[in-house]
């Protein structure tokens, strides 16, 4: 029996589920449709609130 | 201990970067620039250094030529400096004697049409890389056990679920409340928006699971009085009616909530006729008296102003939620909303704004410029689209107030060395992407002690912190890079403690010892930031691998 | 990102799609389709070099199709995995035509135009939907006419024009100056082709083009075929250079756009689209406008909107700190209809509800708050996944179990469960991450029970 975990995309939300996950020792499989993860926040210039760079 | 100088044996790594960097910067020239370099025994380009092939000549270097030193010029250390680092390791050299420089980001990407000048650049950062490569030390992990408990301060529903989930993972741990039930501010709430169901039910249910939960101990009537230690090691006091019980956790919770401002003063709030959201929940909860036919909210009373300039984010939906519930109850009431912006945000509160306006219930956008005022029978106001101050009757008038800060917040800041922002809420480690970790390791925080949340929000956040705080508990040991500051001249240190107090992860503190007050360094919570080695003006502290010596000889070799 | 890159528990499994799931909570079997990228991504260093030589153009999905990019590419600079893909609906020698220039140009031998799409299964614990959303196409709102004005943009492209990576550098420079650019820059290309031509038959006879021309048209050279070749080249040659002389006069005005208007509620809170308000966007509204100050500093932004909805922590400072120091101006209200003026200038009609007015006001660009739209495929994946959605097509969840699909297992995250700026996606997937990790440790009890 598996206690792998999938994830289905791989924008903020997607990539930071798997960091815990595999953080806590639990084997992830990222599934993202496109050729590389970031989703939208990659697309961003700068992001509020911190005006950081957005990745 | 240091090798003698001659005995040092640097290998310069030079990747091409297939085109990135070869196709910009003169490689041959910088090859042999970098074999005449002091110290450097070997010299190799590379297609691409981090490539198999690559990391194998690394490899093969550091055995076949006896390297003792690494260094690899190449794309940037954000990157690829752990598997450069990684490597050396595999090949049986100390990791911490690899130095890593960038010539692509600074050197071939930037001066793309300058070869000759971004190849001059790429040899001067890789004479400060060797220069400083000659006085690496190897380093050694830190390594401290966790132990495999948790505790969570605050039993409203943030910190019920964080306990709660924790639990269901089968890790042990204590909950703190200082009232004498658990449930905090749904205590005193009535209905809850947007489902509608009874809060009392809720509370019910979960205090419930949580003090039917073996892996939890609830201390109810109970306060944190002293907290010592860092990630993994704990040691916390804990005063109840029974006296101080004294437990040894590894992670911490913070879900102390918030409490309702009391507009002392402000629209002749009295309690009565002109009331809080808080008080109205009260009222309704009891029935609301038929004879209530007029009814008046007020939003933003005491939010957004000078002395509180934050939008409170809950207080509209409340609002909304009490106003439906006020014309349920007597649907012939009229209940008017008077507001500067109805932050009405997502799915279920547009909805429930939307249903609220079908419903009947008015809105009145206002100025705070021109702001309503309160009258005994009656609320004016100035109707901005009508143009004119219109008279709304009024038996009753409701005060929407924000929720502010913990009179104690100040106090749990200083027991676990957190910091709290500038309205007094406690202030996480990334306000976009660490949103319920604190700067320090091993604390983490929920619901509406960060800053106000619904109870959607306040349940997602509980989850979220407990997952945070599982990862050391998962683990049950902390490993941090040994890249950190060290006491390195015990002698110079006179026990000030000005670092302690720049130090932002309380990894300082100051102990008595033989030869009087010294600062001592705590290993697993020293990010190697710093702000500690360049504030001691005794230079008593300095950072593994940026020790001043280290980087006096690339300011030198940059001067050559 | 990286961090997911890297890390030895995570399998990244880009360009790839769930296909098929089957059984329950704590035992899901998964089939996955890996699609052909025919590049080898173990042999792959991303180097760029393919695509750097690469003759095949393609409109630049990640720029919002105001870039470009070949048809080996990367998805975006510092995208992970860097593997480059061969886009096969454009590459010439995958729709049969000769090419193959990457692979000749790639030292590390990673092309493989024989590749083909590899399928996968998965035994899984759990599983967490982060999908994510759509922007909202606003094509569909008549009385904005984006696509009809240029200089009507949408937030995310406006973010591609900010970026100092995207297609202008971080200029902003407006759409239809743009467009005039890349005419121009086309006509040169002609006039140095035509100008070569002409040059020949120049030396040829030894007299300028012109003074030839004037001759030849007063009727010289009746009968001389060579020189009626000269003067049909050289009226080609005007057919270029005088529009093209033309467009660069007007080029000379351009100046980056200074005096910009925020439009809010794009689709949201509007019942002929979506009437669930999208949360982000007045946000995003205020930073483009704080940004595109600190480009420039003469910048100017009206900001339309019913209410500005800035709730998050530090959100309603950041407003105030706008308006006082990036010169932005909030206007409550509706706007009505863009249409276009003079100079290719956006007119925003509006009604100014404090002053009871109906306004108009000229900008030199128009920036659109797009709701956030359920992301395309969502229908299909919930379906695959046996999930509810609700009204809206977002994942259903309820206010006590926020990160709980209707089914035991599966859970969602981000703007795939409702619209969510960063923090909260950030917190959510946490949340989500928690509640799988649950699942996992029951699987782990179960598996000490069998062995005991
Ligand atoms: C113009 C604009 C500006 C913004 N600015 C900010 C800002 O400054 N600060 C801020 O906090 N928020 C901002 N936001 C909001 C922010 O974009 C979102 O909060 C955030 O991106 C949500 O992340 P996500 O991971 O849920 O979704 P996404 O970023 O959409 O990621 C989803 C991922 O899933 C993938 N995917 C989709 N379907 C499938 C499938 N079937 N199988 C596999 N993979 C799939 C997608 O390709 C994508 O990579 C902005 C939004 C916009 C439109
Ligand atoms: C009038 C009103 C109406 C509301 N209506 C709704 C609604 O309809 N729907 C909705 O979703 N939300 C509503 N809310 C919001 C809801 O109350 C919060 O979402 C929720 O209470 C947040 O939970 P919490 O656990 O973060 O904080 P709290 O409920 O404040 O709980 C914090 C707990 O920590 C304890 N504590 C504090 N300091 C210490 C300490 N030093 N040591 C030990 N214990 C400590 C407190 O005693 C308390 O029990 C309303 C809020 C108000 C004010
Ligand atoms: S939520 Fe509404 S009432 Fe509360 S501070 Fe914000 S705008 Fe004012
Ligand atoms: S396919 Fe080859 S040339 Fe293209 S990026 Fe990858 S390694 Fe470089
Ligand atoms: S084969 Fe295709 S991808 Fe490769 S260079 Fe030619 S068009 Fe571009
Ligand atoms: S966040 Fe602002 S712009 Fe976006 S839908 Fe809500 S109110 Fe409209």
């Amino acid at each position: 029996m598996s206690k792998d975990i999938l994830v289905i995309g791989g924008g903020i939300a997607g990539m930071q589920s798997s960091l815990d996950l595999a953080d806590m020792g639990i084997k992830v499989h990222l599934v993202e449709k496109l050729p590389s993860i970031g989703g939208k926040m990659a697309q961003l210039d700068k992001t509020f609130p911190t005006n950081d760079c957005a990745i | 201990m240091p090798e003698k100088k001659e005995d040092i044996r640097i290998g310069v790594f030079l990747c091409h970067c297939g085109s990135n960097i070869a196709g910009y910067l003169n490689m041959e020239e910088l090859a042999e620039f970098s074999e005449k370099l002091p110290h450097v025994t070997f010299v190799q380009r590379n297609l691409y250094t981090c490539s198999e092939g690559g990391i194998n000549e690394i490899k093969k270097g550091i055995k076949e030529q006896n390297l003792n030193r690494v260094v690899v010029a190449s794309c940037t250390p954000r990157t690829h400096e752990p598997l450069f680092r990684s490597s050396c390791g595999e090949a049986g050299l100390n990791p911490y004697l690899f130095e890593m420089v960038n010539i692509r980001d600074q050197c071939s990407w930037v001066h793309m049409k300058e070869q000759e000048d971004g190849t001059n650049k790429a040899k001067d950062l890789v004479r400060m890389g060797v220069a400083k490569a000659a006085l690496l030390e190897p380093q050694e992990s830190i390594m401290s056990e966790v132990q495999v408990r948790a505790l969570v301060i605050g039993g409203g529903i943030a910190g019920m679920t964080s306990a709660l989930a924790l639990a269901n993972r089968g890790y042990e741990g204590g909950l703190v409340e200082r009232e004498e039930a658990l449930g905090g501010l749904l205590n005193n709430l009535n209905k809850l928006g947007p489902t509608m169901i009874e809060a009392d039910e809720l509370v019910e249910e979960k205090t419930r699971s949580v003090t039917g939960n073996s892996n939890i101990t609830v201390f109810t009537n109970a306060r944190v009085t002293e907290v010592q230690g860092f990630i993994g090691k704990y040691k916390v006091d804990i005063e109840t009616e029974s006296g101080v019980k004294k437990i040894d956790i590894g992670v911490i919770i913070v879900a102390t909530g918030g409490r309702p401002f009391v507009p002392e003063g402000l629209y002749n709030y009295d309690g009565k006729r002109v009331v809080t959201q808080l008080e109205m929940e009260k009222l309704l909860k009891a029935g609301l008296d038929p004879a209530i036919k007029n009814v008046v909210m007020i939003q933003c009373v005491g939010s957004r102003n000078e002395e509180r300039p934050y939008c409170s984010r809950i207080c509209c939906q409340t609002a909304v939620k009490n106003a439906m519930l006020i014309r349920e109850l007597n649907p012939d009431a009229k209940v008017s909303i008077l507001y500067r912006d109805m932050q009405m945000y997502g799915v279920e509160n547009e909805e429930m704004f939307r249903d609220s306006k079908a419903k009947g219930v008015r809105y009145i956008n206002y100025d705070p410029a021109n702001p309503p005022q309160v009258e005994p029978d009656k609320v004016r106001v100035y109707h901005a689209l009508l143009g004119r101050d219109m008279d709304l009757p009024a038996d009753l008038v409701v005060l929407s107030t924000p929720l502010v800060s913990q009179e104690d917040a100040e106090v749990i800041s200083r027991l676990l060395r957190v910091p709290v922002d500038e309205n007094g809420f406690f202030l996480e480690g990334h306000v976009k992407l660490k949103p319920l970790d604190f700067a320090t390791d091993g604390i983490f925080l929920c619901g509406s002690a960060h800053f106000p949340a619904n109870i959607r929000e306040a349940v997602a956040q509980g989850l979220g912190a407990a997952s945070r705080a599982s990862i050391p508990l998962s683990k049950g040991s902390v490993v941090v890079e040994p890249i950190i500051s060290v006491l390195a001249d015990e002698d110079a240190c006179r026990g000030c403690g000005l670092c302690v107090a720049l130090c932002p992860y309380g990894a300082l503190e100051i102990q008595k010892t033989e030869k009087g007050r010294k600062v001592h360094v705590i290993d697993v919570a020293c990010k190697g930031c710093g702000v500690c080695a360049a504030t001691c003006y005794q230079h008593a502290l300095s950072i593994n691998s940026f020790t001043d010596q280290q980087i006096e000889a690339q300011l030198e070799a940059f001067l050559d | 990102m990286l961090d997911v890159g890297r890390h030895p528990n995570i399998e990244l499994l880009a360009y790839s799609e769930v296909e098929k799931v089957e059984g329950e909570a704590g035992n899901f079997k998964v089939t996955i389709r890996r699609k052909g990228r025919y590049v080898e991504e173990d042999k792959c260093t991303g180097c760029g070099a393919c695509a750097e030589k690469c003759p095949t153009v393609v409109s630049d999905a990640f720029n919002e199709g105001l870039g470009e990019r070949r048809a080996i590419y990367s998805y975006f600079a510092q995208g992970i995995p860097s593997t480059h893909t061969i886009d096969a609906d454009h590459c010439r020698q995958l729709n049969g035509k000769k090419c193959g220039i990457c692979a000749k140009t790639c030292q590390a031998e990673a092309i493989n135009f024989d590749q083909e799409d590899r399928i996968l299964e998965l035994d899984v614990a759990g599983i967490i939907i982060a999908a994510g959303y759509d922007v909202f196409d606003p094509s569909v709102i008549p009385e904005y006419r984006y696509r009809e004005i240029a200089n009507v943009v949408t937030a995310i492209e406006f973010e591609r024009l900010l970026s100092a990576s995207g297609p202008t550098g971080g200029h902003m420079d407006r759409p239809s100056d743009r467009a005039v650019e890349a005419e121009i820059a086309g006509l040169e290309k002609k006039a140095k082709k035509s100008q070569k031509a002409i040059s020949k038959l120049e030396e040829k006879f030894n007299e300028p083009s012109a003074q030839f021309y004037k001759k030849y048209q007063a009727g010289e050279y009746k009968d001389d075929e060579d020189r009626k070749k000269w003067a049909d080249k050289y009226t080609a040659h005007l057919a270029v250079t005088e529009p093209l002389e033309e467009l660069k006069k007007q080029a000379e005005g351009f100046t980056v756009a200074k005096r910009l208007a925020f439009i809010q509620c794009v689709g949201s809170r509007d019942f002929r689209f979506y009437p669930f308000c999208s949360g982000y966007c007045c946000m995003h509204s205020i930073k483009e406008a704080i940004i595109s100050h600190e480009h420039e500093p003469e910048t100017t932004s009206s900001i339309f909107g019913m209410d500005i909805r800035a709730v998050g922590k530090g959100f309603e400072e950041y407003k105030i700190r706008g308006g006082n120091n990036s010169n932005i101006t909030y206007v409550r209200g509706r706007v009505a209809e863009i249409t276009e003026g003079p100079d290719n200038n956006p007119v925003v009609i509006y009604e100014d509800t404090r002053e009871r007015k109906v306004k108009r006001q000229e900008f030199d660009m128009v920036v659109l708050a797009t709701a956030c739209a359920p992301i395309k495929g969502i229908a299909e994946l919930a379906k695959t996944l046996g999930v509810e959605l609700d009204k809206y097509n977002f994942i259903k969840t309820s206010s006590l179990s926020p990160v709980d699909s209707t089914t035991p297992g599966i859970f969602v995250c981000g703007c795939a469960e409702s619209p969510m700026d960063v923090p909260e996606s950030v917190a959510q997937a946490s949340s989500a991450a928690e509640r799988a990790a649950e699942i996992a440790f029951q699987m782990d009890l179960e598996k000490e029970k069998a062995v005991a």
